[in-house]
């Protein structure tokens, strides 16, 4: 981490306003949108219809309207975000998303998660415990 | 998979990425300039132009595809973005960062695959 970006990150806010909090809040929202985003497309599927290539019909789903306003939401807690961390740390950490679906349908809806998907996880838990450290460690001296 | 949907993924992935750099940049020139500023408001509505056209796009796909089939091309974008950011935003990207940033999207891969 640059001596710009420890700078930076000694300016940000507290509480709610902190960048991490609001990180995770991000994710949080992505988390359930993609869920409903899923359920919805799939109740409103019309594959024959060519118009149905733009998405435009998924708009039909109350549940999609739903994965909309957590979208939104997500999306403004993202864009404060960008405000006080830098993409190429706050982007790869957003995707935490990634193992919290398979870890949340296999501890909640009892899923099975094939030992290639826990391998894929273990991958994912290990590069993102790479891209935190640094931020970590400079937290911990703030 | 059809060449048109192909070719969507790709358009999808790469508006996407376009929109997370213009509005990183955006939120840089807010920090300094204010939120009133003519050219965060207009980069800023350049950027949710580009997200919202990703997003119809993933819908109409999701409309076709599972979740598990599209997944691995969002855990491109992890790549591209940090190499991306790198260049365009001129942010530092240490070695770190980059073995990081690989291992997350090869985990993202597996994990939609198997």
């Amino acid at each position: 981490m640059t001596t710009e970006g420890t700078q930076k990150m000694r300016d940000q806010p507290r509480g709610f306003g902190n960048p991490w909090l609001q990180l995770g809040l991000s994710v949080a929202c992505v988390l359930v949108s993609e869920f409903l985003l899923k359920r919805g497309a799939t109740e409103i599927a019309e594959p024959d219809s060519a118009f149905s290539w733009t998405g435009i019909n998924g708009l039909e789903s109350p549940l999609v309207w739903w994965a909309i306003l957590l979208i939104v939401a997500s999306f403004i807690s993202w864009l404060y975000v960008l405000r006080y961390v830098p993409l190429t740390v706050a982007y790869p950490l957003s995707r935490v998303v990634d193992v919290l679906v398979p870890l949340g349908c296999w501890m909640f809806l009892g899923e099975f998660i094939s030992p290639l998907r826990w391998c894929g996880i273990a991958l994912v838990i290990i590069g993102l415990a790479l891209v935190a450290k640094p931020v970590a460690q400079i937290e911990e001296r703030l | 998979m059809s060449i048109l949907a192909f070719i969507l993924i790709v358009v999808s992935l790469l508006s996407f990425v376009v929109a997370q750099l213009i509005l990183k940049r955006a939120m840089e020139i807010s920090a300094t300039n204010g939120l009133r500023n003519s050219r965060f408001i207009s980069l800023a509505l350049i950027g949710v132009a580009l997200m919202t056209v990703s997003f119809f796009l993933t819908l109409g796909l999701l409309q076709r595809f599972d979740l598990s089939y599209l997944y691995p091309f969002q855990g491109l974008s992890v790549i591209f973005i940090a190499v991306t950011a790198a260049i365009v935003l001129k942010e530092k990207l240490s070695l770190r960062l980059i073995a990081g940033t690989v291992l997350i999207s090869a985990g993202v891969v597996l994990v939609s695959m198997s």
